[in-house]
């Protein structure tokens, strides 16, 4: 363990609208949580899959996009300063002998928790990858599915695949460092930022990008490394493309990952939890919003907020067995109000 | 629960839906695909991204499209799992747009 693990009453894994807002929930009964989500922005499908959409049934807002909501939610959640740690996945989640969690992710960081709460949608988003025969061998080696350090690719014979905003800004940037710069995207429509897609052009035109619609469909290997990608056109031409590096950016998509194997009791691949706590089948794990599963379950977000509310109260009993938790009203009660950090208006 | 798959997907195949499957329930045959009804988890993200909409919550099939909801149930066990996207059949598009295409289909 590289780092001593952060200790803390509330773990909660997911960032997503469920995940929030079980921080406010949380929050009003005292408990402060860190939330950890596998994605570099806070939101989960609302950002990474619908950050335009409109949403019509979230209760006593007629319409709001999932951006708009995140944002709401985060202001919601401010008084009660939950500490993200993004752009991580949550690998382990064990119970230790003094009945605590230990939770550890991708980045090596670790937490020792008293409660967990799984609010992990469909799971942790994944890049999608280039799908080609044996080409995994060369991950992190010649395939690159996010750039850590831009110095390696300097002076290299770059090929960049994707139409999106990272396949853009990355083709812009390197267009200038690489001995070669080779785009390619299935068809000749780019999903990025117009003012990208025009400074791109202009680079193609003035022959420092060179750009091919198609998909890589074969590879050519010198002393076991890659040497050339085979590039098949629309017309169903072949090109061939020497190439050192590769950056691959496909978009993410959702995988459920290892949460199947934290020894909670599943059912079709989706956690089972009571109606009444939703508790998983470890005490003082909970799991909230789409990753859950009972009797009569309906996957929408509002479902997720009801069912942080109990989970958090649940969670509040668990972690302090002789306390009597009351419930109590925002609008009335001096004691939320403190927590929340508001004063409420006077009424004569 | 379940999503089902029907009748739009037969000799197309354009397997859009497998990529995003967060639990991989697509299951392939020679010129169809299913749904595990006992894998699908119901998130529905696979929905939008077949391009000849064939995907349908199991309690929104069309109703001339009911047959399915058993099919893919039936022909699930049998077939073997897909979980990265290939090319469509080659005569996809040709196919694409028929509509009584039930017959074509191969088990």
């Amino acid at each position: 363990m590289l780092h001593s693990p952060i200790q803390t009453d509330a773990v909660i894994i997911g960032a997503g609208p469920v995940g929030l807002f079980q921080v406010f929930e949380l929050g009003l009964l005292e408990i402060k949580a860190h939330v950890i989500d596998s994605l570099p922005e806070i939101g989960g499908q609302c950002i990474e899959l619908y950050p335009d959409k409109p949403i019509y049934d979230i209760p006593a807002i007629p319409v709001c996009t999932g951006r708009e909501l995140t944002n709401n939610l985060l202001k919601q959640i401010e008084p009660f300063g939950a500490q993200f740690h993004l752009g991580q996945e949550v690998t382990k989640l064990e119970p230790q002998p003094d009945g605590r969690f230990l939770i550890s992710t991708s980045r090596d960081q670790h937490f020792l928790s008293k409660t967990v709460f799984i609010a992990a949608g469909v799971g942790a988003f994944q890049p999608r990858t280039l799908r080609l025969e044996g080409i995994e061998a060369f991950d992190n080696k010649q395939i690159f599915y996010h750039v850590k350090n831009p110095e390696h690719f300097i002076n290299k014979k770059l090929v960049i695949c994707g139409g999106g905003d990272s396949a853009l800004d990355w083709a812009l940037y390197f267009a200038d460092k690489v001995t070669s710069l080779t785009l390619i995207h299935r068809r000749d429509d780019f999903k990025a930022a117009p003012k990208s897609i025009a400074k791109m052009r202009e680079l193609c035109a003035n022959n420092q990008i060179q750009l091919l619609i198609g998909q890589i469909t074969g590879y050519e290997l010198v002393q076991d490394r890659l040497s050339e990608v085979a590039v098949t056109g629309i017309d169903g031409n072949i090109q061939s493309i020497p190439v050192d590096d590769l950056l691959i950016f496909f978009g993410l998509s959702p995988k459920l990952g290892p949460i199947a194997d934290w020894g909670l009791d599943i059912e079709r691949k989706q956690i089972t939890v009571d109606t009444e706590k939703f508790q998983t089948s470890i005490p003082g794990i909970y799991a909230v919003g789409d990753i859950n599963i009972y009797p009569g379950k309906k996957k929408l977000i509002l479902s997720g907020f009801h069912e942080a509310a109990l989970a958090a109260f649940a969670a509040a009993q668990y972690l302090d067995p002789e306390k009597s938790i009351q419930l109590q009203y925002t609008t009335t009660s001096p004691k939320l109000h403190k927590v929340l950090g508001v004063t409420p208006p006077i009424f004569e | 629960m379940t999503y089902v798959v029907t009748e739009s997907c037969i000799r197309c195949k354009y397997t859009d839906c497998v990529d995003v499957c967060p639990v991989d329930c697509f299951r392939e045959g020679p010129n169809f695909l299913v749904i595990d009804p006992d894998e699908c988890i119901d998130c529905a993200v696979c929905v939008p991204e077949c391009p000849v909409n064939a995907i349908y919550a199991e309690d929104d099939v069309p109703s001339d499209q009911q047959a399915f909801i058993k099919l893919n149930a039936d022909l699930s066990p049998s077939w073997t799992s897909i979980t990265k996207s290939k090319a469509a059949l080659p005569d996809a598009d040709e196919w694409k747009d028929v509509k009584d295409k039930l017959d074509q289909l191969i088990k």
